[in-house]
């Protein structure tokens, strides 16, 4: 696993921090930071094939440290198989699951991920007993399902718009599901549980803007 | 040539066609059909999309099954689901809609809606018969997309006739017919059978388990006519089928093996009254049944692994009158009963259904060259609405040679057993799939005993039946028959509503989904049929055939135009919205179809050469970038091909003809996409003729 910041990313932050620096009205804002995470790993145990119950721990992850985490509190979203848990709201009620202790909360938009730029006014949802806020079902969440080729592809132009643990604001883009993002993934070969998504997050308390 | 024939075809038998005259051009030939209106109608006065496939290009193309010929016909195309079966697809209509009658009476037994063409053997049909278009007004549930009638041959000499061949083709294929048939004053009988064998073949030598395995199938039928007296004329027919084929499955690395079979059968008795006076009675009773079992084993363990069972009956009496007011005006009335019944692996108890119906039919002449055709036909259904089915059709004769036919007709399928009374979860991955009408029940027992997290819709809300599927179908065409040239145009459309597919209902602790069947799509398919027959020479004739298709869902066209569909482009990864442009349709649905056949013949050699090409454009199999429909940013499209067919038969002394031939020449093989197409097939046949 890996989070990657690309180059020109570093370039164009230092150049905003500096302008921003360079500003003298208002707070000093933080950069809003836009990523990818890839191969974020979200193991499971039982489900499909066979008939045990789902369980195995959540891989929890964090938009301020830009990575997975093992914190109990400092997490805003998790990842187990097909499922993502955001760290707002209550447990499921499935096994293993993380203690919701933050604010968090998701709001699935839809449009390009350019075309999402703020989170102003979107309602956020958390996670409730028996119902996780972005719907594990094909096609009612962030993924089809095909059983033909038994291949998870995320829908495309859903852009989940989260609410952190902490009251900031992120976007996502879930591009893959299968390690090393593979542009046509074989749903025999290649492997799945692998996360790999575009996200902007802003750091800055209560700020909603995501570009 | 504007005659009204059927009077005096019909009372001989509801279903019987007159032999051509072998000597006749093709063109001259009274080409008659009975599908389209259940009487005898010249083909060029129809006023409706018919195909028709003659005795005589079964022979000299030496096919050995149904789908092998219907694939050749414009507009008509075979699509092989995942179990191989090849089902067709008429005006983009897939099997599912499509009826498949043999002498006026239907065939069941399909696998998912599809009914499997290969099942049929060729040997003694006297013509294939397609009706395009919703023709439930005459044959009720199924028959949105068309009908395809087999009728079946009729004896009419009185020595002893048939022919016996044998072939022998690639994949160690051989296949042998005895056809005999006897006419005498009172009465004629014929008999028939068909064995094949063949080893199958394999496409993906890498993967383990052959693409087809081996095979070998039996077909029988025997037909009995007898003229009791003036007024009465008996038909009765016995039919029988068997197939036994070699299964095998690969899990985790174990072999599992067995046998897949079918049998079948039907028995078909039709008594047929001629009055002195304009009425004419049939009297019909039918009963035909199917059964599929399918038994895997492990070498090393003493219980089958899995075995599957289906078994489907129909009986039906039916009662049909004509009367004729005068020339040209005839008035067709039927009413029957459909008892059906199905017993099946993934069900409780074996289902009946119990239906009853009634039609009526007006083919009149209200001026010299108008034909107009009124009919309707009501369905009672033990398990859905009642369905009522209309249909309007019109041809005018502009001149001598050019005619314009018109036609809208209602089609519905009613709900079938599986999307009824299914109950059925796959061991491999744990989701359930329920029937509409056990549903409520099932999903009651499964939350009970806890195995739920969640159920997605108010229960009280799958307790409305569920609705047939339905469609209104339009064609406008022009005939155009003139010297040795014939052209056919035809534009159609079908719309489609209340389609019955599947979604989630409710969540599994496992975290898969129960599904149960639901009206909800609507799509459509339109576009134009052209068809052209040119006798260059004596010797020659050339004919050509081309469609344009258009077939999507509305509710996703509503999606696209609201901007709420994207797709992410498989190398940059980038979304993009899409718009309607960007919709390809339906799965398994070509833009473009063609086909061009070229038949030479020269008498003074007593030999005869065909070469058929068949095209169609590329298309796509499923959605592969997860947005549910199939846009140009899919990377999952079956490429456009072309397939090529020839066929060369000598004839020794009359009666003994040799066939060479070669299906498939271009050798196209896909062998990710289509396991049911084998490359280069060559073959040879003899054929005695006595």
């Amino acid at each position: 696993m890996k989070s990657s910041i690309p180059f020109f990313m570093v370039l164009f932050c230092a150049f905003t921090l500096t302008s921003c620096n360079d500003d003298d009205e208002g707070p000093v804002l933080i950069a809003v930071e836009s990523k990818t995470a890839s191969n974020i790993p979200a193991p499971q145990t039982g489900g499909p094939p066979t008939t045990e119950e789902i369980g195995g721990a959540f891989t929890k992850f964090s938009f301020e440290t830009g990575g997975v985490t093992t914190s109990d509190t400092d997490w805003d979203i998790a990842f187990r198989g097909t499922r993502i848990a955001v760290n707002g709201g209550t447990a499921t009620g499935t096994a293993d699951e993380p203690v919701r202790n933050g604010n968090a909360g998701v709001s699935i938009e839809t449009g390009t991920f350019a075309d999402i730029t703020d989170a102003e006014g979107l309602t956020f949802t958390q996670d409730a007993d028996g119902a996780y806020a972005i719907t594990p079902v094909s096609d009612q969440g962030w993924y089809n399902y095909n059983p033909q080729v038994n291949v998870v592809s995320a829908i495309p132009g859903k852009v989940l718009v989260f609410r952190t643990h902490d009251n900031k604001y992120a976007k996502v883009e879930i591009l893959s599901y299968y390690k090393d993002a593979p542009a046509e993934p074989d749903g025999f070969v290649n492997e799945s549980r692998f996360y790999t998504f575009n996200y902007v997050y802003n750091p800055n308390e209560g700020q909603t803007a995501l570009q | 040539m504007f005659l009204f024939i059927g009077f005096t075809g019909c009372f001989l038998s509801g279903q019987e066609i007159p032999p051509p005259e072998d000597s006749v051009p093709v063109q001259d030939l009274e080409e008659v059909v009975v599908t389209a209106t259940r009487t005898l109608r010249q083909l060029s006065s129809v006023p409706l999309p018919v195909t028709l496939i003659s005795k005589k290009q079964l022979q000299k193309t030496g096919v050995m099954r149904l789908d092998e010929i219907l694939n050749e016909q414009t507009g008509i195309i075979t699509v092989a689901d995942e179990s191989g079966f090849n089902g067709i697809q008429v005006q983009g209509i897939a099997s599912d809609y499509v009826m498949i009658l043999i002498d006026g009476v239907p065939l069941v037994g399909r696998s998912a809606g599809n009914f499997d063409l290969s099942r049929l053997a060729v040997g003694n049909i006297q013509q294939v018969e397609i009706v395009k278009g919703p023709s439930s007004s005459l044959y009720g549930s199924d028959a949105l997309g068309g009908v395809v009638n087999i009728i079946t041959e009729v004896p009419t000499d009185s020595t002893l006739s048939g022919e016996v061949s044998y072939r022998f083709a690639s994949f160690n294929t051989h296949d042998a017919n005895i056809n005999i048939r006897k006419k005498q004053k009172k009465w004629g009988y014929s008999f028939f059978a068909n064995t094949l064998y063949s080893d199958g073949y394999d496409l993906r030598p890498d993967l383990r388990g052959q693409t087809v395995s081996p095979f070998s199938n039996y077909t029988i039928n025997a037909q009995w006519f007898h003229n009791l007296s003036e007024q009465w004329k008996l038909f009765a027919s016995g039919r029988y089928y068997q197939q036994q084929q070699e299964a095998e499955l690969f899990v985790n690395d174990a072999l599992l093996e067995g046998d897949s079979d079918i049998k079948e059968y039907n028995a078909h008795i039709r008594l047929d009254q001629h009055f002195k006076t304009k009425w004419n009675l049939h009297y019909e009773f039918y009963h035909t049944s199917y059964r599929a079992s399918e038994v895997l084993e492990s070498p090393i363990s003493p219980d089958p692994f899995s075995s599957s069972e289906f078994d489907q009956n129909l009986w039906r009496p039916e009662l049909r009158a004509t009367y004729t007011i005068k020339p040209g005006h005839v008035l067709t009335v039927g009413a029957g009963y459909n008892h059906e019944n199905l017993d099946r692996t993934f069900f409780d108890d074996k289902v009946t259904f119990n239906s009853q119906y009634a039609y009526g039919q007006y083919d009149f002449h209200p001026w010299k060259q108008v034909n107009l055709i009124l009919g309707a036909r009501f369905d009672n259904h033990s398990e859905y609405r009642s369905q009522f089915s209309p249909k309007a059709s019109a041809n005018y004769n502009i001149g001598p040679s050019i005619a314009l036919k018109a036609s809208v007709g209602y089609g519905f399928k009613a709900p079938d057993f599986r999307q009824l009374y299914f109950d059925f979860t796959n061991s491999a991955v744990g989701y359930t799939v329920l029937g509409y009408n056990v549903a409520v029940e099932k999903v009651q027992e499964l939350d009970s005993q806890g195995q739920l997290t969640d159920i997605l819709f108010e229960l009280s809300e799958l307790q409305e039946p569920l609705r047939a599927e339905s469609s209104v179908g339009y064609n406008l065409g022009a005939a155009f028959n003139q010297g040795r040239l014939r052209l056919n145009l035809n534009f159609f459309r079908n719309d489609f509503k209340n389609l019955i597919d599947t979604r989630a209902i409710a969540r599994r602790t496992n975290g898969q989904n129960v599904f149960s069947y639901a009206n909800f799509d609507r799509i459509y398919t339109t576009g134009l049929e052209l068809d052209a027959n040119f006798r260059m020479l004596k010797t020659l004739t050339l004919s050509g055939g081309y469609q344009l298709l258009y077939a999507k869902d509305k509710e996703k066209k509503v999606a696209l135009e609201r901007g709420e569909v994207f797709a992410r482009d498989p190398r940059t990864l980038q979304t993009v919205a899409l718009d309607n442009s960007d919709y390809f349709g339906l799965p398994n649905r070509s833009r473009h179809t063609a086909n061009l056949k070229l038949f030479y013949d020269l008498p003074q050699w007593n030999f005869s050469t065909n070469l058929r090409v068949n095209y169609r454009s590329k298309y796509g199999l499923f959605d592969g970038n997860g947005n549910g429909m199939i846009d140009n940013y899919d990377t999952t499209f079956v490429d456009g091909h072309f397939l090529a067919n020839l066929t060369l038969n000598k004839t020794f002394w009359d009666r003994y003809t040799l066939q060479l031939g070669a299906n498939n020449i271009l050798d196209y093989k896909d062998e990710e996409n289509i396991p049911g197409l084998a490359g280069l097939q060559l073959f040879t046949k003899i054929n005695i003729q006595f």
